[in-house]
């Protein structure tokens, strides 16, 4: 049913006890790739991570491992899946080094040599000898991406990757990740931060509500998903409003009214004709962003996830579209020269 | 083997281990040096300080000391077991192993073959300490030694040694199980606690029952004619099992304690 693809899920399901987790997931993930797996907190991102690594079994429906079925008895397709599941597991009081040989000892073997790699690579060699418990959030995320790499799996798995890194071990990380699929690799990285999948991710999957919304690669995603957000003095948001509207009816939302901000889904090309058509109307923008993006995408796929609406996690993630500042622009990069600050 | 001498080095590793150890090698040292240096003068006015120099007077002072051990070390070994288990659910790094493919059974019957062999490498240690101890306190109660050299019971040593050995893997095993079933360190200990301590309890109703379960036939595979240290209750009343119907019955218990920790790990749901 899935050639050429490294992971394929058909019609997964997931109770817990009263809670569906998953109604019913159809994953395809394709070899090579940087698969970006989004969702709001709650979607059932972890439980599909949890399902894909055999840690719970599936109620109903199917999973292909690297082109053949996963099920109960076929623990042996995980040698070559390295899997960073939740937060990193370790043993405090051992050191990295000892963590990872402990570890090695179990399931897929590991070459010789492996582990001082693993350990040069995540940037932990000087305090290799050091025990876990004395070690950041960071380092034991790092060293969780480290153990996850053990086997030098063909598919990797990684739950909330960049959970704790500081902002230059999120870009190693990135390119990492990204020189890994390149190799033909493949990597699945489930994530609530939208930036982060955009810059990362060839492909998108976002789920919601335990059921997949939409799948594909991400520039053909984003294609359709232009916007432009122009900021106006909070006394002119219903006039600029009404002449935003005139451009493409019935569209323009507030984005942010106390800032002034208002968004409009619209290519970024036009971006000129919408300063125009507001300095005609006498409103001047002291902001103009464009971009594609992703977040709106996201909110309008995700907005029947009752889970995602109320928990705040993701919503403090959300608010940051509606703010545009230090946080929102890296999740919903203006496209080059398409911006104008006045 | 991989997994079984990787088992071994984190439990080398591991405070705990040494911990436990401690308390025990320090109880023992304490109680010994006590009875030593108080047993005499009571011996001339009690029962009770009579038997306690009996601790010290050898030949006999060597089953005495392994009983002793099994007493108050089944404690220990239970609660070892219940910290190794559930550590390995609370740290998540049986979720680690299972993710890479590794066998869920076999991931934890390897892990209990290094604590089975820690315990009894605990065993020889803390027996070879406690004999020194023994004979300090021996020399404090001004006891002869001369019985230290009796052949017959140095022959018996190893199989009294092999014996014990099984009786602390059977209390391990049991606190395996339980922190595997409640999936929590400190739940597994706690229960630990309570199932051991329940059980001395019940000695006093049904001791026909009890002779039965782990820790008074654990206890009972030693063959001992004092009572010290029996059960963990120190002279209370029980009816024992012979040692060798002790030996098939704390074996079942050790057997069925795997037995659990296999199937509800095979079959668990690893979250967290």
């Amino acid at each position: 049913m899935t050639d050429g693809l490294a992971l394929a899920t058909r019609g997964l399901q997931k109770r817990y006890g009263s809670r569906t987790a998953l109604v019913g997931l159809d994953l395809s993930v394709p070899s090579g790739v940087v698969y970006g797996f989004l969702g709001p907190n709650g979607a059932g991102k972890t439980t599909t991570m949890r399902l894909l690594t055999g840690l719970i079994h599936p109620d109903a429906g199917t999973i292909e491992v690297l082109g053949r079925p996963f099920g109960r008895g076929d623990r042996h397709r995980l040698f070559e899946v390295g899997a960073l599941i939740e937060s990193p597991s370790f043993y405090p009081y051992l050191s990295a080094r000892e963590n990872l040989r402990s570890l090695a000892a179990a399931g897929a073997p590991t070459a010789r040599g492996r582990i001082e790699d693993l350990l040069e690579m995540v940037g932990l060699r000087e305090r290799a000898r050091d025990k876990v418990q004395t070690y950041s959030l960071g380092m034991k995320q790092r060293l969780g991406i480290a153990a996850a790499l053990l086997s030098d799996p063909r598919l990797l798995l990684l739950d909330e990757p960049s959970n704790g890194l500081d902002p230059a071990g999120i870009v190693a990380m990135r390119e990492t990740l990204k020189r890994l699929a390149a190799s033909g690799k493949t990597v699945f990285v489930s994530s609530h931060i939208l930036g982060e999948v955009q810059q990362l991710a060839d492909v998108l999957g976002i789920v919601a509500a335990g059921r997949l919304v939409r799948e594909g690669p991400i520039e053909q995603i984003l294609a359709g998903e232009g916007r432009i957000r122009v900021r106006v003095a909070p006394s002119e948001i219903a006039a600029a409003r009404a002449v935003l509207d005139g451009i493409v009816p019935g569209t323009t939302t507030l984005a942010d009214e106390d800032e002034g901000w208002l968004s409009m889904p619209i290519a970024a090309e036009r971006a000129a004709d919408v300063n125009r058509a507001l300095a005609n109307s006498g409103i001047y923008a002291s902001g103009l962003e464009t971009g594609n993006d992703l977040e709106s995408l996201f909110l309008e796929l995700t907005a029947g996830d009752d889970t995602a609406n109320h928990e705040g996690t993701f919503f403090g993630a959300a608010g940051a579209t509606a703010k545009p500042g230090a946080t929102a622009r890296p999740t919903s990069p203006p496209a080059p020269g398409g911006g104008v600050d006045q | 083997m991989r997994l079984f001498v990787a088992g071994i080095r984190k439990l080398v590793r591991r405070p705990a281990t040494y911990v436990t150890f401690g308390l025990l090698i320090g109880l023992l040292a304490l109680i010994y040096i006590a009875v030593g240096a108080t047993a005499r003068q009571a011996a001339t006015s009690s029962n009770g300080g009579r038997q306690a120099l009996l601790l010290v007077t050898f030949p006999g002072a060597y089953s005495l000391l392994l009983s002793f051990i099994l007493g108050l070390g089944g404690l220990f070994a239970m609660i070892y077991g219940a910290a190794v288990a559930g550590s390995e659910w609370t740290w998540g790094t049986l979720k680690a192993a299972v993710a890479r493919g590794e066998s869920r059974s076999r991931y934890q019957l390897l892990s209990f073959a290094a604590i089975g062999l820690m315990v009894g490498i605990g065993l020889v240690v803390a027996f070879g300490i406690g004999l020194v101890v023994a004979i300090v306190a021996a020399g404090l109660a001004g006891v002869p030694t001369t019985g230290l050299n009796d052949a017959a019971t140095i022959g018996s040593l190893p199989e009294l040694l092999a014996r014990g050995w099984l009786a602390l893997g059977e209390a391990a095993a049991l606190g395996f199980a339980i922190a595997t079933l409640a999936r929590s360190q400190l739940a597994g200990i706690g229960v630990g606690i309570a199932v051991y301590f329940g059980e001395q309890f019940a000695a006093i109703f049904l001791p026909d029952v009890v002779k039965y379960l782990p820790f008074n036939a654990a206890n009972a595979v030693v063959a001992t004619s004092g009572s010290f240290g029996g059960g963990g209750g120190g002279g209370a009343t029980i009816v024992r099992l012979d040692p060798n119907t002790a030996l098939v019955v704390v074996a079942a218990w050790l057997i069925g304690g795997l037995i659990v920790t296999a199937l509800f790990t095979e079959r668990a749901e690893i979250s967290g």
